[in-house]
């Protein structure tokens, strides 16, 4: 019977209804696409943060009589390929290695102590234990480096950075002598770090002229990682097992750090701060006005529903009257209300939800550049938004139907 | 015991008084009218007999329930276990049909029941009218809806506050006609609100207000 009254008071007052459904669905749709926004974003803008460098560095653990005396030590370049073996494996998006070390420049009768740095421009590493490949190098960590000539590509070709081009009065395509040996400029580099008063040329290279083979002095790491919360800062050694098993495996830039000096021999890997942390006050605070914008759209569309709702009663009060003269007490009223409300709010929290597919992937599409993942449990995550608003609209309803006086409004019907 | 008592009855509305201390007695079975100019306060006795509404003070006593002292819920409990309405307008719900109304007093109650509906209109005369919407019918067949409505939970005590209000003395007599059976075979209360004298020579008794107060109150001649 009660579905009874629903359905065919549904089609008594079809406006009514329709409008209800517009604001369900659309406080639905604007709802699930921002959450699966919401989902998704972390990963894409933690990429898209990721052009601005990488955010962890590796280098060599100094300890001991080998930090007083001043003696250089290195990393291996045979672990790097380690990096893609780490539970977080997938979030290591680029590994660049660098050797550092100083040459006598001379040119154009000039000659100067500089620093050289080797580095991979890019380079295609195996997976462990598959069968894709891996491109690393300085183009996946610093993809803004912008060349102006060409990326090297021979052992014999260098790239100077733009201040010390500019003291050496050289450009691309001059000739430069390292240490007596004869290199071509193949182009030069602004960045406005530390690579403008550098000599780059490929990390291969650079070992066999300096005769380091296998060395490197630091590597840069870019990953992806989740924003630092509390427990994030905490320090592991002050950890219970549990707490350091759940810190472990969770994508913290801490722990992925923490998992690298695992695989880097005798390697020390820290966050790069002022990158780690902004990433994640900008993920944090993106996250939270997606919250509050879902929660803002949820209660404009409970507006629009309570909206219509009122409307719908003051047309129906006296049929309200007419059920509590019949004997319907305040929970069947309530129950004749909710079970719309709840019919409304499946209805249109499907229409909404098929809605949000589309939303949602034109937001990933213009917004992203690519299609945002589509999560299973949002349907029933809209399904119950979807009822909230429609409950939630129709509280004032209820409360005013549950304040009629059979009496006055049959009466007043005469 | 009577079935109904009223005790010193004041029924105020801001300033206005409708019910000016009305005491009186009603018996089980009783066919009870009441007449009276519009405003002498009838039809608020009428529903506060029947629980729709409450008295400012004073006491009803409906078969030894004080209804004057429960809550809103109570008392809805009261009217769909006790009583039944009919209005002078029908009061149907105008997009369900006719079983359907009758069965929405049933959910109300209790349980809906489609053949104990149709039986109820039925016992009105309306078999051949169980599809139809109110718009579809006429004034007197609504009424008649009401009739079933009210007593397809088996109230012991029927309220109609001028019932045949809207209807022609064809309609009217049919209407009356119905009750008188149905009274006569079932033998609940009733208790009648009208302003014609014709409706009123129906029944058993006929209490005559003014201004708030019972003026008279006489048995009806066979």
């Amino acid at each position: 019977m009660l579905f009874n009254i629903i359905q065919k008071s549904f089609l008594n007052q079809k406006k009514a209804v329709a409008l209800m459904l517009v604001s369900v669905a659309a406080g639905t749709a604007v709802t699930a696409s921002l959450l699966t926004v919401s989902y998704d974003i972390s990963g894409k803008v933690s990429k898209e943060l990721r052009s601005f460098g990488a955010n962890i560095l590796i280098e060599p653990k100094v300890e001991g009589l080998a930090g007083i005396s001043g003696q250089k030590r290195f990393l291996r370049e045979e672990d790097i390929v380690r990096a893609k073996a780490i539970f977080w494996r997938h979030n290591i998006i680029g590994i660049a290695p660098m050797l550092e070390a100083t040459v006598e420049v001379k040119a154009n009768s000039r000659t100067a102590t500089y620093d050289i740095i080797g580095i991979w421009y890019e380079k295609s590493l195996p997976l462990p234990g598959e069968e894709k490949q891996f491109t690393a190098g300085t183009r996946t960590v610093s993809p803004w480096w912008d060349i102006k000539g060409q990326w090297p590509d021979s052992h014999e070709k260098v790239i100077a950075g733009a201040s010390l081009s500019e003291r050496l009065g050289i450009k691309t395509g001059d000739e430069i002598f390292m240490n007596g040996k004869r290199f071509t400029v193949s182009g030069t580099l602004e960045t406005g770090g530390r690579e403008d008063n550098q000599i780059i040329m490929e990390l291969g290279a650079l070992q066999e002229f300096m005769n380091m083979p296998g060395k490197i002095s630091k590597v840069l790491v870019s990953a992806l990682s989740k924003p630092m919360d509390e427990f994030a800062y905490k320090d592991p050694a002050t950890m219970t097992q549990a707490e350091y098993e759940k810190w472990y495996c969770t994508g913290y830039i801490t722990s992925i750090a923490k998992q690298l000096e695992e695989v880097f021999r005798g390697s020390r890997a820290k966050p790069v701060w002022n990158i780690a942390e902004t990433e994640g006050k900008v993920l944090n605070r993106l996250t939270l006005l997606i919250y509050f914008l879902s929660f803002l759209s949820v209660l404009a569309a409970a507006l629009g529903v309570s909206t219509t709702m009122i409307m719908s009663f003051l047309r129906r009060t006296h049929e309200i009257g007419l059920m509590k003269a019949v004997g319907a007490d305040s929970g069947k009223i309530i129950t004749v209300f909710i079970s719309e409300a709840c019919l409304t709010g499946l209805i249109g929290g499907t229409i909404g939800y098929v809605l949000s597919l589309i939303v949602s992937q034109y937001i990933g599409t213009q917004v992203f550049s690519a299609r945002l993942e589509q999560r299973e449990m949002l349907l029933p995550i809209a399904l119950g938004s979807a009822v909230l608003i429609a409950v939630l609209g129709t509280i004032l309803p209820i409360k005013k139907a549950l304040s009629i006086k059979p009496a006055i409004i049959l009466k007043g019907a005469e | 015991m009577s079935f109904i008592i009223l005790k010193n009855i004041v029924k105020e509305y801001g300033p206005a008084h409708a019910l000016r201390g009305v005491s009186m007695e009603i018996q089980k079975g009783q066919w009870v009218n009441i007449m009276g100019p519009s405003g002498s306060g009838k039809s608020t006795l009428l529903n506060i007999i029947g629980g729709l509404d409450t008295p400012t003070s004073g006491e009803v006593f409906v078969e030894g329930i004080k209804i004057n002292a429960l809550s809103e819920d109570d008392l809805a409990c009261f009217r769909r276990e006790k009583t039944g309405f009919v209005f002078q307008q029908s009061h149907l719900v105008p997009y369900l049909d006719a079983v359907e109304n009758v069965m929405l007093a049933q959910y109300f109650h209790s349980m809906a029941d489609e053949e104990e509906a149709v039986g109820a209109l039925t016992r009105v005369g309306l078999e051949h009218r169980l599809k139809h919407r109110p718009s579809q019918l006429s004034g007197g067949e609504q009424q008649r809806i009401c009739i079933a409505r009210a007593l397809t939970n088996d109230p012991v005590l029927l309220l109609a506050d001028e019932p045949t209000g809207n209807l022609d003395r064809e309609n009217t007599k049919m209407i009356l006609e119905l009750l008188k059976k149905l009274h006569s075979e079932e033998h609940f209360t009733i208790i009648l609100v009208t302003h014609d004298p014709f409706v009123s020579q129906w029944g058993e008794r006929v209490l005559m207000m003014e201004d708030g107060s019972i003026k008279s109150d006489a048995p009806i001649n066979p």
